[in-house]
């Protein structure tokens, strides 16, 4: 996590400037999480919602994979804060929430024909493989492209999701 | 490093050398004979904790039928990473600061990749290259501490039901068992 200093510096602002809008670097942690979590709903809309499976699986991905490239850095400052921090806590139940949210959206036909214990079961494994996290595995650790990233994730989605209804 | 890993797990994150001192019993000057400063103590911990978590997740069942391969190897993972969960926050978190951590969790992953590939060596034994590599990362991701710490903190899954979620999602993301390899 920077420093005010750093933050200050970095900014172009001074020290004292930075606490003059926030009590402390946590609210500004929070305040950032904010930030960052309005960007990504303002930045990625769900697309092609009603398309067919491999349309809804790549549209899904592809904006996942945006999102996660610009908030990996952010996301593990939460992470590694949040049971500290009960306002940064919320901001990544929040964060998940969406995710899920998304997962529920884009997968509607295929998660309907599934009995509850099984739809939060796959709810579950999706979330997991579209973890930032993952994400940031597959680009910094396995120096995959963009897309062959996206390729992984659309191919781990499609064996994971039933058939898609016929109606 | 056992003083260093109690105070990880309490406070999440990296302790100060007076702490760890405190902590073991010792004097700062102790550590500092031992260790040239704390980003080495730092990294040593990291790997003891490693040969530590790495001692404890016995390969069972790496021959048998492919219910009893899944089982135990979501088993033995479970354990790793209710375990290790804390610890491994802080190494992701510090990564950044102290790039040997970098390298650390870059090994950390291959013996979980390693493992994969040991207990699903048949039906990954069917897959062109490419593949191969495709769904070791899925699952992979599939069985990450943090995947396993939303199933337990946020879903708030007992350790049977989270373990029952992988054991499907494992079974239903590998290619079917090839015949020779069938009991």
């Amino acid at each position: 996590m920077p420093t005010a200093a750093r933050i200050a510096e970095r900014a172009g602002y001074s020290v004292r400037s930075i606490f003059e809008r926030f009590p402390d670097l946590s609210k500004l942690r929070v305040a950032a999480a904010d930030y960052q979590l309005a960007q990504a709903a303002a930045l990625a809309p769900p697309r092609h919602v009603d398309g067919d499976r491999p349309t809804r699986i790549r549209s899904h991905v592809e904006t996942r994979a945006g999102t996660c490239e610009r908030g990996v850095a952010l996301w593990r400052v939460l992470i590694f804060s949040a049971d500290q921090d009960p306002e940064l806590k919320s901001r990544l139940a929040t964060a998940r929430q969406r995710t899920i949210e998304r997962i529920e959206v884009m997968y509607r036909p295929e998660l309907s024909t599934l009995p509850e214990r099984e739809r939060r079961n796959l709810l579950i494994a999706l979330e997991a493989i579209t973890d930032i996290e993952s994400w940031a595995r597959m680009r910094e650790l396995y120096g995959l492209s963009f897309d062959e990233s996206c390729a992984v994730w659309m191919r781990a989605i499609d064996r994971l999701l039933p058939p898609t209804p016929a109606t | 490093m056992e003083a260093y890993l109690a105070l990880l797990r309490e406070c999440q994150d990296i302790p100060t050398a007076a702490q760890i001192a405190a902590r073991a019993g010792i004097s700062t000057r102790l550590i500092f004979e031992r260790f040239v400063d704390l980003q080495s103590l730092s990294l040593a911990t990291a790997d003891y904790a490693f040969a530590m978590a790495k001692s404890q997740a016995i390969v069972h069942d790496a021959e048998g039928e492919r219910p009893a391969r899944i089982r135990s190897h979501v088993e033995t993972r479970a354990e790793t990473c209710e375990g290790w969960l804390p610890l491994w926050r802080v190494l992701v978190a510090n990564q950044a600061r102290l790039p040997q951590l970098r390298t650390r969790l870059g090994i950390f992953r291959q013996a979980v990749m390693q493992r994969i590939e040991l207990m699903y060596a048949p039906e990954l034994g069917t897959l062109p290259a490419l593949d191969r590599r495709d769904l070791l990362i899925a699952l992979e991701a599939l069985i990450d501490f943090e995947s396993w710490a939303r199933m337990r903190e946020g879903h708030g899954l007992s350790r049977e039901d989270a373990c029952q979620v992988w054991i499907r999602m494992i079974d239903r993301l590998l290619p079917p068992t090839p015949q020779e390899a069938r009991p």
